[in-house]
């Protein structure tokens, strides 16, 4: 049932597929980051392409920027700088991996992710204060200037005053839908001391007014502080509402999101299931391209492979157990 | 229903596991020494997963070991039976019938929704079925030997398939309905090319055979044998007549030197085979190899069973058995008509299956049942008979079909057989059945609003899509998704690689062929800028040409423009000359690449004239300097460059070629840089010190020059 394709190097903490799964990047914990391709699009056995320190300090996450945008990953590293890394010829150099863009900023940079629309690419990083910035690239063919479009707090209300907050670890997932007429949305929890930022909201642009809205909070109302270690939002090939899944401390619940907000601009939201699975927390959590399964990794370091059946209920379906023999 | 909780046709969307209380474990196997710190996880094509496995960092780690795997897992694949590339040829070749079906399905359709009359364009499932069964392989027996050996009982034909047994399943029991008296005979058939399927975990009447062969060899008086007796009411209860009669005729009294003393027990054994093969049988047609007469009708039928079943009797109460001298050949053969006059408890002893109990009792108990719920209740009866020590995917398919539960055959399906066998079977459980029609063309909103037809054939369409071989028939399947398949198919496309040249021709052909257009110029998109990153220019603008891209051709004439403003010489020109070339004019991109069309024009001439063709060049070049100068869009730090490169056309020897307000037009632009000179910020042109004043001057005399001539 299971093949080896790749082989990674001594400290490896962190890799990430691109978007036609064909190119790995793996991160690790001296600051280099590889790079692994395959011979032959049929071929199934990557190997190592090239390797470069991206920084001083480790690296703990790794992401590929859309590929309308080039050859691009961006990385996090331990110490919470952000830094852009482009595969591509300058002149006449050969075809090689440079640093695009460097984000130096006094908190931490926890989690970042890439939002495509119609013309433009966004970014949102979280960062360990609480804070979350979207920046929009300026030039599509220069992955150097991005501007710096929005800059809020994970909170509904505004108004509310919030103690410092330190966060340990933020999730961010974008809506995955792209269509003509779609607005841009993303998903964005927190695991932090601060009860207010961390329920799971969700942000979309508001074209008219050049500003990011909160559409919806997917927690119960008791739930509203638990700390959120993964968000992700399914592919929607055709239902009426959205899917996403919230994992914190309680679970992993699946949520479906309407598509029409009420009066007040919020989403209708319902809570369709809460599953337990990793006991500890939850690592990452992946939807497939249909949105049919979703897979998820945690602290019990098992796999688990969720789905709905016929009648709607949400159970798991097949668990994978990693074995050394 | 007993044996299939109501919770089966619950519908587990994948089949990797089956459907019970609690999720199957799967051991995912990485070969990593040290123990693992962390996984990811990433979804790739279709519903193959990739776990990357990290090692913990170990202090006394050895160099050569690897600090991490990555695993592909496919989910729902590996079926011990089938090869994963005989999957994949059975994949590609139940397309077309596939194809031709759901292309005949429409035309009905349509045709239905014009006009009331029934439509002229049949829905063949029974054709789509054979091709199918085609498919799965040839089970047929392979040709006769030339010469028989009459020692061999069983033939050896190709590895019969659990995929291809459950396929002719429901091709009988779907497919030809109307033909439903001969279905016990059918069964028959059935039971006699896949018998030895069952032959792994229970004791058969084919491994029955089978061993009984191979100690034929060594036999010399086989009738003394008390397992020859036994192997034959066992292939005479399952109705392999064929085998039976060989097997009897290989009694010893037949041999020359024994037919003087055996002459009775000679009779008898061939009374009884003359018996068998006159068997009569409800069969549609007379088939050779099949021993036994055949009837289409039923009186008929009867009467010729109620005649066949007397000459048993009869025989059975004749007097020539206290003549027949040799015990185990009396009692064997008496058996044996037991067997046939339908002796429950002979039936019972003769099998060893409950499907082969089954089968003897549609033989010679019950030839006249019809109707599945008769059939469900018989086959209850025969599983309390003789129980089944595990559950085996075929006999839970029969159960299925035999208890009339649509879902239930669909989940056994599923869980046995894997998306393909579901997607395919699917056709055959909704042909001419309103209730299963309804069942599986409902629009269910748990599944998002569409129906368990279509939810089974993207499953099974992202199962082709995981590999790199199948994902292009994949869109076939979702094509025929009425409600979410084109999504699914947008995505999937999108998720193709683009670097490699006839993947992205094959996977723009596929985005024609179902309209996707905006699929498309994505892309293209991609594409062009994989190439421009790449250092392939020139494929990067092309693809940006075909996606249409505006936005970022503009962004190259506009990188374009900046380096050529940084470099004006001729050699860096020359690199983007080509680049400019191909860039057309006909894309609507704003100043700087008329810009730089212009300029190319220009140097073109003056190139021309330094070439000695002199006449026309030099008047193209001054029209072209006198264009480039008066444009808005010729950014300033050029003037002077243009200028100077023009020098050679101010100081023309035979007459001036600038007219007066072509030369004041000149002069004022080189006023205005002059000013510019003096604000913040100007970048001062690579050029000789002394350019700006040659160009005053040029530009004086030849003002001079054109005054006097006017």
């Amino acid at each position: 049932m299971e093949k080896p394709v790749a082989t990674l190097d001594q400290g490896t903490t962190c890799s990430a597929w691109n978007y036609c799964s064909e190119r790995l990047a793996a991160g690790s914990v001296d600051g280099s980051l590889s790079i692994f391709d395959s011979r032959d699009p049929s071929s199934s056995s990557f190997t190592r392409s090239s390797k470069f320190k991206a920084h001083e300090a480790g690296i703990v996450k790794v992401a590929w920027i859309p590929p309308e945008y080039g050859d691009a990953v961006a990385c996090i590293c331990e110490d919470g700088t952000l830094s852009i890394w482009e595969e591509l010829v300058e002149g006449t150099q050969p075809l090689q991996w440079k640093l695009c863009k460097s984000f130096k900023t006094s908190s931490k940079v926890l989690d970042v992710q890439f939002g495509v629309n119609q013309t433009s690419l966004r970014m949102v990083t979280a960062y360990s204060d609480g804070g979350v910035k979207v920046f929009e690239l300026i030039d599509p063919l220069e992955l150097k200037n991005w501007q710096l479009q929005a800059e809020f707090q994970n909170v509904i209300d505004s108004v509310s005053t919030l103690g410092k907050a330190s966060c340990l670890t933020a999730c961010i997932s974008w809506n995955p839908q792209r269509g003509e007429g779609q607005e841009s949305s993303f998903i964005l929890g927190f695991n932090s001391n601060t009860p207010q930022l961390n329920s799971p909201k969700v942000w979309e642009f508001d074209a008219a007014h050049q500003r990011w809205l909160p559409v919806a909070e997917l927690a119960s109302p008791g739930d509203k502080g638990d700390q959120v270690y993964c968000v992700a939002w399914a592919p929607n090939i055709g239902r009426p509402y959205e899917l996403i899944a919230v994992a914190s401390q309680k679970g992993i619940a699946i949520w479906h999101v309407g598509s029409t907000p009420d009066l007040d601009g919020r989403l209708s939201v319902e809570k369709v299931a809460l599953l337990s699975g990793h006991n500890s927390e939850v690592w990452q959590m992946e939807w497939d391209m249909s949105g049919m399964t979703l897979a998820t990794t945690g602290g019990d370091g098992l796999v688990r492979l969720w789905q709905s059946n016929l009648k709607g209920t949400w159970h798991e379906q097949a668990t994978l157990q990693p074995t050394s023999s | 229903m007993p044996g299939v909780s109501s919770d089966t046709s619950g519908g587990a969307l994948a089949p990797f596991s089956p459907e019970s209380q609690g999720a199957a474990v799967y051991p995912l196997h990485h070969g990593l020494k040290s123990p693992i710190s962390r996984l990811s996880i990433s979804w790739s094509r279709g519903n193959s997963l990739r776990v990357s496995v990290f090692a913990a960092p170990s202090d006394h780690s050895v160099n050569e070991e690897a600090g991490g795997k990555v695993v592909e897992v496919k989910l729902g694949s590996g079926d011990g039976e089938i090869s994963d590339s005989h999957w994949r040829r059975i994949a590609y070749d139940s397309v077309s019938p596939f194809a031709l079906l759901q292309s005949r399905k429409n035309a009905a359709s349509s045709f239905s929704k014009m006009s009331m009359n029934s439509s002229p364009y049949d829905v063949d499932w029974s054709e789509y079925s054979k091709d199918i069964n085609a498919l799965l392989g040839n089970q047929k027996s392979p040709p006769a030997p030339i010469i028989d050996d009459p020692k061999s009982v069983i033939k050896k034909g190709e590895e019969p398939t659990s995929l291809k047994a459950a396929w002719e399943l429901l091709e009988m029991f779907y497919a030809e309905k109307p033909s439903q008296s001969w279905l016990p005979e059918r069964l028959v058939d059935w039971l006699a090319g896949y018998d030895s399927l069952f032959s792994g975990t229970h004791s058969t009447v084919h491994s029955k055979l089978v061993d009984f062969q191979k100690e034929l060899v060594n036999l010399q008086v086989v009738e003394d044998d008390p397992r020859y007796w036994e192997v034959i009411s066992s292939a005479l209860a399952v109705g392999w007549l064929d085998i039976v009669v060989k097997l009897l005729r290989l009694h010893g009294s037949y041999r020359l030197d024994q037919l003087s003393n055996r002459e009775t027990e000679n009779g008898l054994v061939e009374a009884v085979a003359v018996l068998i093969s006159k068997m009569p049988r409800m069969r549609l047609e007379q088939e050779d190899g099949i021993l036994g007469e055949s009837f289409k009708a039923k009186p008929d039928f009867v009467k010729a069973l109620e005649k066949w079943r007397a000459h048993i009797n009869k025989l059975d109460s004749s007097a020539f058995w206290f003549q027949c001298a040799h015990q185990q050949t009396r009692e064997g053969l008496r058996s044996m008509l037991q067997i046939m006059l339908g002796n429950a408890d002979s039936l019972c002893t003769a099998t060893c299956h409950w499907i082969e109990l089954y089968i003897s009792h549609l033989l010679y108990i019950r030839p006249f049942t019809v109707g599945l719920e008769s059939m469900y209740n018989l086959a209850q009866k025969c599983i309390q008979l003789k129980p089944m020590a595990s559950a085996d995917r075929l006999m839970q398919l029969i159960i299925g079909i035999l208890g009339e539960n649509t879902e239930v055959v669909l989940a056994e399906c599923s869980k046995g057989f894997g998306p393909w066998m579901v997607t395919h079977a699917i056709e055959l459980l909704t042909a001419g059945s309103d209730h299963a029609e309804m069942l599986l063309h409902e629009e269910h909103k748990n599944l998002g609003g569409i129906s368990i037809e279509e939810l089974y054939r993207l499953v099974y369409a992202q199962v082709l899509s995981s590999h790199p071989l199948t994902w292009q028939i994949a869109p076939i399947y979702l094509a025929s998704c009425m409600k979410q398949g084109m999504v699914l198919l947008q995505i999937l496309l999108s998720k193709q690689p683009v670097q490699h040249n006839q993947l992205l021709l094959k996977n723009i052909e596929i985005c024609r062929l179902y309209e996707l257009d905006s699929i498309t110029s994505n892309i293209m998109k991609i594409a062009g800028v994989y190439h421009w990153k790449h250092g392939r220019k020139g494929s990067g603008v092309f693809w940006l040409q075909q996606a249409r891209d505006e936005y970022r051709l503009n962004r190259i004439a506009q990188q374009l423009f900046d380096s050529v403003g940084k470099t004006i010489s001729d050699e860096s020109f020359k690199q983007w000359e080509g680049l400019i070339q191909l860039l057309g004019s006909e894309s609507k991109t704003a100043g700087g690449l008329e810009f730089l069309h212009k300029y190319r024009d220009f140097k073109k001439s003056l190139q021309q004239i330094h070439d000695g063709k002199t006449t026309d060049a030099s008047r193209q070049a001054v029209e072209s300097l006198i264009t480039l100068m008066k444009n808005p869009s010729t950014p300033q730090r050029f003037w002077l460059p243009l200028l100077y490169d023009s020098l050679k056309l101010l100081n023309w020897q035979d007459h001036p070629l600038f007219n007066v307000s072509q030369t004041n037009l000149l002069l004022n632009k080189l006023q205005e840089l002059s000013m510019a000179r003096l604000r913040p910020g100007f970048i001062e042109p690579d050029l000789p010190p002394h350019a700006l004043d040659s160009v005053r001057l040029a530009l004086a005399t030849n003002l001079g020059r054109a005054i006097l001539e006017e």
